[in-house]
């Protein structure tokens, strides 16, 4: 187990940056999540700490190791992938023990670290069969077990759940955070999905074309994102944006005048933040009128889709174009396109400058 | 689905139609091996001879060096296949694998070599040979084959590595591998199918040659290859088709028994890929 340290790294092909300087510390023990939307770099990223891709610049240490120029098997980390890819000619103890006897290991030791994989993952049953005859969440156990039994450094993880149904996701992202705890080895995980990320991480990093948007603990990602980006890609659904004007510490939104709590420098046009679930039916400190234009029934509660003028849709969302969303906790029936009053409190709402999207 | 009797009827002399197409030459072969010089003669011909000759292969067999012809197309088709094997494996790898500029190019340009008929590359590898000193070997037709085989088998090659996913060796070179021994380990076992098939076309392809043997092989009777061998056979005022013809019958049983041993792997081969 070790710490990690990418210091500058970047990546280019040509004049197309893939990569801006990216820099991480990450503690030996560390469960740290790259995530973002596809073609933001995370991948790239991991490619590069893992060997597979040369970094243009910068510098990559595992422990105190410079390991910028090492091949991948000589630095020491195991890698699991979003296809598995497992090897589909060998059996399942051939598969998991490949690493340890290109490494040299005395067969009887890779058979005792082989069980040993194939015990704390439940794999045991499978060890002679072929990946062939296992099904995905088998097979990804497996892909596990290659990366444990080898004890390395660190493990990297490309996306391993995205080829699971949301079922044996939600499963293995459980059980992938309980093997953490269990054998604490610094991992590095990436994907596109923001609730592995939140659920899993010690820390998240949110990434967008190639540059670091935000690197921070889950919970101060919700509750303090540093841009408009990061507001909008954390939570779900995400974020409400509006176009409003700040005036004298006093907001025009909503078709109304709205007193800010805390004192705010800025003025003029800005992008107002508000979160769903803040969104209340009823009194609140702030209320108005809307008409809904759907209202989805999720059971224990409702998302209420509304117009609103000056409402924004987050980057990267084009198409989404339902409007703004209350999440509200309501039993009864809400009819569409009748009134209904929503409110919210001044002091849950984010403000971001227009033109470079950074929190206020 | 149930087929409809139209549909049936029409499958079955579809296939019918095509295994006559496909077998009635090998029969017809067969036929005239049995048959007596006379009878081959005869107007109407007949489909099965009267007094089937079966000595013919045990005569044709102790007259001619069959088995020196076949041991020599082997060893010619052995070696081809070895060659160019080695060489399309690592060129098919290449071409699938690493981007380099110009690479795709190079890669068409060495298809183009394939649209080139062999009659037009006969005299200038003839002038090659003649001034190694090569002629009369089978090693001309070793390298004469590979110049067919190569250009083909690299993309055969290339696009079957292409279904294989990248992270297979990713993995394997996360595992401690080199990248020659991710693809020897790992990219080649699982490889078999395509490999199968590409060595079984390269080694019909050896065997079935006749213009590139009768011009490097001609004056070296002890090197003869089968197919220069039968032809042999005609003689200027008489020729016993007959015997050609039985003789053609040993000369086809090793490709046949080839194919049947290799048969698993080709139909893996062919089809793999479709399901990805």
């Amino acid at each position: 187990m070790a710490n990690i340290s990418i210091r500058n790294v970047s990546k280019s092909y040509g004049a197309l940056n893939v990569l801006r300087p990216f820099s991480l510390e990450i503690e030996n023990g560390e469960f740290v999540v790259l995530v973002g939307p596809s073609g933001c770099g995370k991948s790239t990223m991991l490619k590069i700490l893992a060997g597979l891709e040369p970094a243009t610049e910068g510098q990559i240490f595992i422990g105190d190791r410079e390991v910028t120029d090492l091949a991948p098997g000589d630095r020491d980390i195991a890698m699991v992938f979003q296809n598995y890819a497992l090897y589909p000619h060998l059996t399942v103890r051939q598969n998991i023990g490949f690493g340890l006897k290109m490494r040299g290991t005395d067969k009887t030791e890779i058979d005792r670290r082989v069980d040993d994989a194939a015990r704390i993952l439940e794999v045991t049953p499978y060890l002679d069969r072929k990946p062939k005859d296992l099904s995905g969440g088998q097979r990804q156990r497996v892909a596990l077990g290659r990366a444990i039994v080898r004890q390395p450094q660190a493990f990297l993880m490309d996306e391993p759940l995205s080829n699971l149904d949301a079922k044996l996701r939600v499963h293995m992202r459980a059980e992938i955070g309980a093997l953490h705890k269990r054998i604490g080895v610094t991992t590095v995980y990436v994907t596109h999905d923001q609730v592995e990320a939140m659920t899993m991480a010690d820390r998240v990093v949110i990434m967008q074309g190639g540059i670091i948007q935000q690197i921070a603990a889950p919970d101060e990602l919700f509750n303090n994102p540093a841009n408009l980006f990061v507001a909008g890609f954390i939570g779900s659904p995400g974020m409400n944006f509006l176009n409003a004007e700040l005036r004298d510490g006093k907001l025009t939104a909503f078709g109304q005048q709205i007193s800010l709590p805390r004192a705010t420098s800025g003025q003029g046009p800005v992008v107002v933040g508000l979160r769903p679930e803040h969104l209340v039916l009823g009194d609140a400190p702030v209320t108005f009128g809307v008409r809904p234009t759907l209202v989805e029934s999720l059971g224990s509660e409702k998302y209420v889709y509304f117009d609103s003028e000056g409402a924004r849709i987050a980057d990267g969302e084009e198409g989404k174009s339902k409007g703004l969303i209350a999440r509200v906790s309501h039993t009864g029936s809400l009819p569409r396109d009748e009134e209904i009053r929503l409110g919210f409190d001044p002091a849950q709402l984010y403000l971001f400058d227009q033109k470079t999207g950074e929190r206020l | 689905m149930r087929r409809t009797l139209a549909q049936s009827l029409a499958l079955y002399a579809t296939v019918i139609f095509t295994l006559v197409m496909i077998l009635f030459p090998v029969y017809w072969l067969l036929v005239t091996a049995l048959s007596t010089t006379d009878e081959l003669y005869r107007l109407p011909p007949t489909f099965w001879p009267d007094n089937p000759q079966w000595d013919v292969f045990a005569r044709v067999w102790a007259a001619k060096p069959i088995l020196l012809w076949l041991w020599n197309s082997m060893l010619a088709a052995v070696g081809s296949v070895a060659l160019s094997m080695l060489v399309s494996v690592s060129a098919g790898y290449a071409l699938s694998r690493y981007s380099m500029r110009g690479g795709a190019t190079m890669g068409l340009f060495v298809l183009t070599a394939k649209m080139l008929p062999a009659t037009l590359l006969v005299i200038p590898l003839f002038s090659i040979f003649s001034s190694f000193g090569l002629i009369g070997s089978l090693w001309t037709l070793v390298l004469a084959h590979s110049t067919m085989i190569i250009p083909f088998a690299t993309w055969m090659l290339k696009g079957y590595f292409d279904t294989i996913p990248k992270e297979l060796e990713q993995a394997a070179m996360v595992d401690g591998c080199s990248p020659i021994g991710a693809m020897v380990r790992v990219v080649l076992p699982i490889a078999t199918p395509g490999l199968a098939a590409t060595a079984l076309y390269a080694f019909v392809l050896s065997w079935a040659d006749y213009a590139y043997a009768r011009t490097f092989l001609v004056n070296s009777p002890d090197n003869w290859t089968a197919n220069l061998g039968i032809t042999t056979m005609q003689g200027e005022y008489v020729t016993y088709w007959n015997d050609i013809a039985a003789a053609s019958v040993f000369i086809a049983l090793p490709i046949i028994a080839i194919y049947l041993f290799l048969e698993r792997y080709l139909v893996g081969g062919l089809t793999a890929g479709a399901e990805k």
